[in-house]
């Protein structure tokens, strides 16, 4: 095939065609994809695959080490835990993908503005910002849920809004360097508008930068989300969420371990998964990181 | 930090110590419970963690026998004029308080004054309608009511009437002071850890139900927190811990393992109930209420969280209390019906495509969230989707209270989970008598039938009275008991440890007990 | 560098204050009636919750509440806990040096984990130790610390029966201080490796090399204090990492912290204890990063005119 002048990107970045494959070839973003298709794949066919109802009391015997009816075993109502795993993905993805939705769309806002602005405007932002940064995410999703009650759907918003001063930062960072790059400056002395010069000029570059940070953000969502589960202030009975899973396998470590090993796991399995595949992402979009 | 250094020192000089006076070095006992106390002051609290250490740390008027009938204590006698308003008591001469300062009427008075002071107790109305308390002479003290009050001498056994010391007057107390009369005095409160309480060397025991009539014969008890199941289950296993609640599962294998004893309280006088948002739609219609009754089934919901260690329990008061009387209960109870439940909702317009929603209501501790998980699974079948909240018992009061008196909401009503324990039949009336504790069910029938068990004395006729109460609490679904006990009546105690104790409404005694 | 400190606690009064005026705010977003919330339980009667309400000062404008509850903070009163009725700044200052022994043990174990094995991962950089490492910390980086604490606990403590968590002794902290602290020993891993391979390839350390001197005067003098720089500018974010984190392993091992009272707080929804403890950790952290800054500027003094 020979190269044409329209084969030439018009802005900084790899072609589309050629993401997926560059991610494929480095390990890090080759595991991380996997693993996030695999959970895409439970929390699609969980309503087929999953071999009993989960929450389903008595679908066993109570406390039954794994087995060939059970794979995972059952808990302390009898409920079947493999189904119940399967379930969970479902909310997993939820929080994962509305926590980051919130933070990610908000803190871009934010950040854009207050980089392009400049001035008092900026400082005041950014102090702000800093401000709620120092309290910790998880002081803010506490706050948050304070206030508004416990609850799952409560829970991912407390994280969305606890995260936004992360986001927020990095784009300011981002929208800081990009401003002293030749093409924006190109761009003003051409005369571009305000609206223009954020959303056509900065946003696509910034944009890179925030996929990398986003994937990444959902292994944190999710680690918040089942830790305010596991502490109670999260996901309720009878949902199967991963963290609430753990907060009830406590009583019974000694004598039901597995209640406690497989919800675990999967948190675990699917965190890394976001952050390999966050580190795989980071590879292609910024090569000067390929060497570490 | 320097807890990192007295850490390293104590295990340090305890083994020296130990090996040179071999036998003599402190006997400590400790005791780990899943929460803490939330005062030191019996006016600010009402939890039973709180209870239990005002048990040792102070003393009552009178005190409940093994079965829980109330007999003299630091009161000697009493007398009560004909018209049942005035009640005379006369004291025990020569008690001590932990101050060195004698224990005469001057401190009963201050109790009940402070009872009903500027910052009333939160359990002044269990006091009943004291109009004011009279030191006659340093061993007599006089109470006068404005109506009679049956109850008044059994609540004058229970911890909630406490006597105070008058020498508790700084701000700290409640907090890191608290001077009474009890068995043990207290060294330190460190809120969320542990309070550490001595031997009381002056301890003389008048009415408790103990062999040991003297001090206590250990040195300290230590009652510690330690929330997690597991962790206490931990602590027993290494003997940091002497006694503690095990968790509920482990208990087949504890007792086969035959080192640790289980110890069962009776008669503690916990009800676990269900009672609903009255207000508002759907349980101001009875029929919504009698199907959760009749869609729930408790005694499949014990044996499975609770295995033999729970009864079921048919009254709207506990085993042990006066009126309780299962057969009598069970004729207006809602047996298990699945189908009758769903035929009344079906009557109210609820079915498959138009399932009542709701939220229940829970608080933290005993499995009850396990029950209440059970109790979801079964009201899902019958069409009844109730979502489950869990929260401490002083946040559930006041939402409940809320929920109540809230007629406007579009929300849908809640119902909840509700435990009380409580020594006489009288917490019926706290509970249900216009305005109610939690400004729920009241008819102006039920206030009638009420006041009767609150005025009558003579036994038999208060046991009519009671079971009048009772029987129209159950037929009109406003009040159903569940089961009992409710919480913490089971203990696991090393076996080193003999003459551990717990009383009628579960109040551990320590008097008896020796390590070996 | 005096103006330097200065600057960073007036940054740090700043983040201070407008925890006060964001403390004051949240109450007022509760949905409902803050009083009947707090206090109308079991037998209140609405006369009690309206004399509760003046007490308390919660029938005044916003505005006044705030000077009202400045003029307190400046008497360290920050008012008094609904459970029990205690003065909060008492708890939280009885309660909070479990927590700082917890985040420094914690500390102590991240830093000589994570960064020995982070300098030894980079020092092999290329080989297989270099790679087994990594995956061992972005597996830690991704393991849910609560998790870890339940795993650690089921081995130690039940299974073998070496170690307990009853009672607040220094034996009971090694298991929470190592899952806090293997948890953030697996970030500082990665940033030690990071940091450290940047500076091995500096010109300087090449230049020291080829002079001759030995390899081991080479790693410890130059690479690893420059090294240190980056690294102690992060260890101010890992403290406020590691309290935040203390707020679930303290639950986990009921270790009596300031974090497991914020868990107590929020179910008893006891405002003004949540309050006390927000004020009091934005305080803890940002008094620490004032620490951290000063060190930073020590280290390196291009900073301090920055």
């Amino acid at each position: 095939m020979t190269a044409e002048a329209t084969d030439i990107p018009a802005i900084e970045g790899p072609k589309q065609r050629g993401f997926l494959r560059a991610l494929l070839t480095s390990p890090n973003g080759a595991i991380g994809l996997a693993i996030v298709a695999l959970l895409v794949l439970a929390a699609l066919t969980a309503s087929w695959v999953a071999p009993y109802d989960p929450l389903r009391m008595a679908a066993g015997p109570r406390l039954q080490p794994p087995s060939l009816d059970h794979w995972m075993g059952t808990d302390d109502f009898g409920r079947d835990v493999l189904s119940r795993i399967l379930y969970g993905a479902r909310l997993t993805l939820q929080i994962g993908v509305i926590a980051v939705g919130i933070s990610l769309t908000s803190g871009l806002l934010l950040g854009l503005v207050a980089g392009y602005a400049s001035g008092w405007v900026e400082r005041i932002l950014m102090r702000l910002v800093d401000v709620l940064f120092s309290f910790t995410e998880i002081v803010i999703a506490l706050s948050c849920l304070a206030i508004f009650g416990v609850g799952l759907t409560n829970a991912m918003i407390a994280i969305g809004i606890a995260s936004i001063p992360f986001y927020a930062r990095v784009t300011h960072s981002v929208v800081l360097v990009e401003k002293n790059k030749p093409y924006f400056e190109g761009a003003v002395s051409v005369g571009a508008g305000h609206l223009r010069l954020i959303f056509v000029h900065l946003l696509p570059n910034v944009v890179p930068t925030l996929i990398v940070v986003g994937t990444l953000g959902v292994s944190t969502a999710v680690l918040a989300a089942a830790g305010l589960s596991f502490l109670g202030l999260g996901a309720q009975p009878p949902q199967p969420e991963w963290g609430f899973m753990l907060s009830a396998s406590r009583d019974l470590i000694s004598r039901a371990p597995w209640m406690m090993i497989f919800p675990g796991l999967a948190i675990a399995i699917t965190v890394l998964g976001f952050n390999l595949l966050g580190d795989g992402v980071r590879e292609v979009l910024d090569p000067r990181q390929r060497e570490r | 930090m320097t807890r990192i250094v007295m850490g390293l020192l104590k295990p340090a000089l305890i083994g020296a110590f130990a090996l040179y006076a071999g036998g003599a070095a402190a006997k400590d006992l400790v005791w780990a419970r899943y929460g803490d106390i939330d005062s030191l002051d019996p006016h600010r609290a009402t939890s039973t963690l709180s209870m239990q250490v005002w048990d040792q740390v102070y003393d009552t008027l009178l005190a409940f026998d093994e079965n829980g009938n109330p007999r003299p204590n630091l009161a000697k006698s009493w007398t009560v004029s004909d018209d049942g308003l005035v009640y005379t008591f006369k004291l025990h001469d020569g008690i001590k308080c932990h101050d060195g300062t004698p224990f005469d009427a001057n401190d009963v008075k201050f109790t009940v004054d402070r009872a009903f002071g500027d910052n009333p107790s939160l359990t002044k109305t269990s006091w009943g309608p004291i109009t004011k308390a009279q030191v006659v002479d340093p061993l007599t003290v006089r109470i006068t009511m404005s109506s009679r009050f049956g109850a008044f001498l059994p609540f004058l056994g229970d911890s909630f009437s406490s006597m105070v010391c008058d020498s508790n007057t700084a701000d700290t107390f409640g907090s890191s002071t608290a001077i009474g009369t009890g068995p043990f005095k207290l060294v330190n409160w460190t809120k969320g850890d542990e309070v550490v309480l001595a031997k009381n060397p002056d301890y003389h025991n008048y009415g408790k139900p103990v062999e040991n009539s003297g001090p206590p014969h250990i040195d300290r008890l230590i009652v510690r927190t330690v929330p997690e199941p597991q962790t206490r289950l931990a602590a027993l296993r290494t003997g940091e811990v002497q006694v503690a609640e095990p968790p509920f599962d482990d208990i087949p294998a504890i007792k086969k393992e035959g080192k640790l004893k289980i110890v069962v309280a009776k008669n503690t006088g916990q009800n676990v109930f269900w009672e609903f948002t009255i207000s508002r739609p759907p349980f101001n219609d009875i029929r919504a209420r009698k199907a959760v009754a009749y869609a729930t089934d408790p005694q499949m919901a014990i044996d499975i969280i609770y295995g033999g260690l729970n009864q079921r329990e048919w009254c709207p008061i506990a085993r042990g209390v006066f009126g309780n009387d299962q057969d009598f209960c069970k004729q207006y109870g809602y047996t298990y019906n699945p189908d009758k439940a769903k035929a009344l909702l079906k009557e109210m317009g609820y079915g498959p495509d138009n399932p009542l929603k709701t939220t229940m209501f829970v608080w933290t501790g005993g499995n009850r969230h396990k029950l209440a998980e059970i109790f979801q699974s079964q009201l899902a079948q019958v069409g009844v989707e109730a979502q489950i909240e869990i929260m401490d018992i002083g946040t559930m009061n006041a939402r409940v209270k809320a929920q109540n008196e809230d007629k406007t909401s579009p929300e849908a009503g809640t119902f909840d989970m509700m435990t009380w324990s409580w020594y006489d039949p009288d917490i019926l009336y706290q509970l249900w008598h216009s305005p109610g504790a939690y400004s729920g069910f009241q008819t102006p029938e039920l206030d009638k039938l009420l006041e009767k068990t609150r005025t009558t004395i003579d036994k038999a006729e208060r046991l009519k009275a009671v079971h009048a109460v009772i029987k129209y609490l159950m037929e009109n679904a406003a009040h159903i008991g569940l089961y009992t006990p409710g919480w913490e009546w089971v203990f696991a105690v090393q076996p080193e440890v003999k003459g551990f104790k717990v009383g009628a409404f579960l109040h551990p005694m320590f008097q008896d007990v020796t390590i070996e | 560098m005096i103006r330097f400190i200065l600057q960073r606690l007036v940054a740090a009064a700043v983040t201070i204050w407008i925890a006060t005026i964001a403390v004051t705010i949240l109450i007022h977003l509760v949905p409902g009636d803050p009083v009947r919330i707090m206090y109308g339980s079991f037998q209140t009667t609405p006369e009690e919750l309206d004399a509760i309400r003046t007490r308390l000062g919660l029938d005044q404008p916003i505005w006044i509440q705030y000077l009202y509850y400045i003029e307190r903070l400046f008497h360290g009163d920050l008012g008094r806990s609904i459970v029990g009725d205690q003065p909060v700044l008492d708890i939280l200052l009885t309660r909070f040096p479990a927590t700082l022994e917890l985040t420094l043990a914690s500390l102590a174990i991240a830093i000589v984990v994570g960064m020995s094995l982070g300098f030894y991962a980079a020092y092999k950089r290329g080989t297989w130790i270099d790679a087994g490492s990594m995956v061992l910390a972005i597996v830690g980086v991704s393991m849910p610390h609560f998790w870890l604490g339940l795993l650690l606990l089921f081995l130690f403590a039940l299974k073998l029966n070496w170690l307990s968590v009853a009672g607040g002794d220094w034996k009971s902290l090694i298991l929470p201080a190592m899952t806090l602290g293997l948890a953030n020993a697996a970030v500082l891993a990665r940033l030690t490796r990071s940091a450290m391979i940047d500076i091995f390839d500096q010109d300087f350390v090449r230049t020291a090399r080829a002079k001759g001197l030995p390899k081991t005067l080479v790693l410890y003098r130059h690479a690893l204090r420059s090294g240190l720089v980056p690294i102690v500018a992060m260890l101010g974010l890992q403290f406020a990492y590691l309290m935040g984190g203390a707020i679930v392993v303290e639950n986990v091992f009921a270790w009596n912290g300031v974090g497991r009272l914020a868990i107590e707080a929020v179910f008893a929804r006891d405002y003004p204890l949540i309050q006390g403890f927000i004020l009091f950790f934005a305080t803890v952290v940002a008094m620490a990063s004032v620490v951290v800054d000063v060190a930073y500027a020590f280290l390196d003094p291009r900073i301090r005119y920055s």
